[in-house]
């Protein structure tokens, strides 16, 4: 069989998992999680993990989507600017095989940081409650790395796109800002100009969207809106749906990002 | 058995509005070693890295062993090996991580790694991260990853840009030995000399068009470029004394120009005459101080071929 691909994804893995900000990304991720469920219930102690979802996914809303950014803007730019590419496409590789190997290596660098910095503060807290729904807090794992994936695939996109590392990052700064701090804006404008109907349905374009709506929908709490406005969500927002939106935001940019690639001169 | 190693036909490349190559058409037997001369932004990287298919040529079509490039990647490039004129690894990893990554890709055994470290005199930095190699010693890694499998064609893009003497000469013998062992060679390079000593074919490329492709003694002939005989008098060659000598050679046909200049005297002539011609002067009074050869040369071949019209 032709590892090809495990090859390029293995590669990817040994150049990003020895690095310092890897590392302690997965840190941090273990300390935010302990810090919200010890010190968000004001000096009452361990919250149960569905307060420290509710609570943690406010500050993944920032995180996950930076690093993922910053993990994937310059891969394949990177690589060109530098010339490895050349050597690269001089093997017996085909183009795809180096988009989907990246996305995979870089992914699993990804997912493994969430789930083991996430994983070990479950575990923690888990051993300081009484009843913890282990089930939910994977579901939040699973659901971050989806949104993770999401951004990593986007940033690749931009970095086949660009034609210089800095512009790259320029553009998933942008991105980042634009969907994470100017999107509320947004919606909020469109939903006072166009009304109720208009802005939930442009709120699912945002990948932050159906990550917290699936989180919602996993606890089964009352609908929840902007700023904890208790509205109720169109029928058409279900868990399905959700994932489905996640899985969009990995697949279209990865696919675009294969279809700019196998035109482009190196 | 198909002899051509590679055959380029009507390549043409357009970046915007410049003809980086312009109908480009070269076809390179198995076994040679072929020397691709231009100057700088002539085309010459252009014409391998769409023979490689790293870029897409606006029309043409290339083979390699009688396959296309595009259509056959990963049979074809098993074959290859492809020394970029910017040799670039992986800065993070190490010399035998690199070399080893390399080696699962084109499916040879990862033991031929360190062996092929020690080979190319790197044996004691294997295990140093690669962004802390010296330019000499990234050029010999990426020679050793172009060899890595042994391919049938290596592409040496420039391969002693920016090397020492001792380098230059290292890398020309590992080139050599390569041939001797069958590899079909394709080097680029502006240097003239280098390519001289080592390529049984030269292709000159111009502005993107291919203006000669022939042995380098068949471009001197066809050029009518002849080896020069260079004598130094002991007095300044004046026009009155250049016309006598002009005079006392004039039974000799095989020369065809005389040129002066100081105390030298630049005499276009075939080999066989030059003791006739020596001796002609000599008789005719005048005393020759000291007396120099130039064989024609790639670069008389080269200035002719790509001087500005």
């Amino acid at each position: 069989m032709d590892k090809t691909i495990l090859y390029l994804a293995k590669k990817e893995v040994m150049d990003n998992i020895r690095n310092l900000w890897i590392i302690l990304v997965t840190i941090i991720f273990t300390a935010l999680a302990l810090m919200v469920s010890y010190f968000g219930s004001m000096g009452q102690g361990w919250q149960n993990l569905q307060f420290t979802v509710m609570g943690l996914r406010e500050l993944v809303k920032y995180l996950i989507p930076i690093i993922s950014l910053m993990l994937g803007y310059a891969t394949i730019i990177r690589e060109v600017e530098t010339g490895s590419m050349n050597s690269l496409l001089s093997y017996p590789i085909k183009r795809y095989e180096i988009i989907l190997g990246k996305f995979l290596g870089l992914g699993f660098v990804l997912s493994f940081c969430i789930f083991i910095g996430f994983g070990i503060s479950g575990i923690i807290i888990g051993l300081n409650i009484s009843n913890a729904d282990y089930i939910l807090y994977l579901i939040f794992i699973f659901v971050s790395i989806l949104l993770g994936l999401a951004f990593l695939s986007i940033s690749m996109f931009f970095s086949s796109i660009i034609k210089s590392r800095a512009a790259s990052m320029g553009l998933s700064i942008f991105f980042w800002f634009f969907f994470i701090i100017l999107w509320n804006l947004i919606v909020l404008g469109v939903l006072f100009v166009f009304g109720k109907t208009q802005s939930y349905a442009i709120d699912l374009i945002n990948p932050i969207t159906p990550y917290f709506k699936s989180i919602d929908m996993s606890i089964n709490s009352p609908n929840l809106g902007l700023f904890g406005l208790n509205l109720t969500v169109p029928s058409y927002y279900t868990i399905e749906i959700m994932y489905a939106i996640l899985l969009i935001w990995i697949i279209v940019p990865i696919i675009l990002t294969f279809l700019i690639f196998n035109k482009k001169d190196i | 058995m198909y002899s051509n190693a590679i055959e380029v036909k009507n390549l043409t490349k357009i970046y915007k509005d410049l003809k980086a190559v312009d109908d480009l058409s070269l076809e390179i037997k198995k076994g040679e070693i072929f020397g691709f001369l231009g100057p700088n932004g002539a085309g010459k990287t252009t014409t391998i890295k769409s023979i490689l298919g790293l870029i897409y040529p606006n029309n043409g079509f290339i083979k390699i062993n009688g396959k296309d490039v595009l259509k056959n990647v990963k049979e074809v490039k098993k074959n290859i090996g492809y020394l970029p004129e910017k040799v670039s690894f992986y800065n993070k990893l190490t010399a035998l991580q690199n070399l080893r990554f390399y080696a699962e890709l084109k499916n040879v055994s990862k033991d031929r790694c360190m062996p092929l470290i020690e080979e190319f005199g790197l044996g004691e930095y294997a295990n140093k991260k690669v962004g802390q190699y010296s330019k000499g010693m990234l050029q010999k890694l990426g020679l050793a990853r172009a060899i890595l499998g042994e391919p049938e064609i290596l592409f040496l893009d420039e391969p002693t840009s920016g090397l020492d003497p001792r380098g230059v000469k290292w890398i020309r013998n590992k080139i050599q030995m390569l041939n001797e062992k069958g590899t079909t060679i394709f080097i680029s390079s502006h240097i003239l000399s280098e390519i001289q000593a080592i390529a049984s074919q030269v292709g000159i490329i111009n502005r993107g068009i291919l203006v000669a492709q022939d042995s380098v003694d068949n471009l001197s002939e066809e050029l009518k470029i002849q080896p020069k005989l260079i004598l130094k008098f002991d007095r300044i060659i004046v026009n009155v004394i250049a016309d006598k000598i002009k005079e006392s050679l004039k039974k000799i046909k095989e020369v065809n120009r005389i040129e002066s200049s100081g105390v030298y005297l630049t005499i276009y002539c075939e080999a066989k005459k030059w003791a006739d011609v020596i001796f002609n002067i000599k008789k005719a009074g005048f005393d020759v101080k000291n007396i120099n050869i130039e064989k024609s040369s790639l670069e008389d071949v080269f200035m002719k071929y790509t001087e500005e019209k």
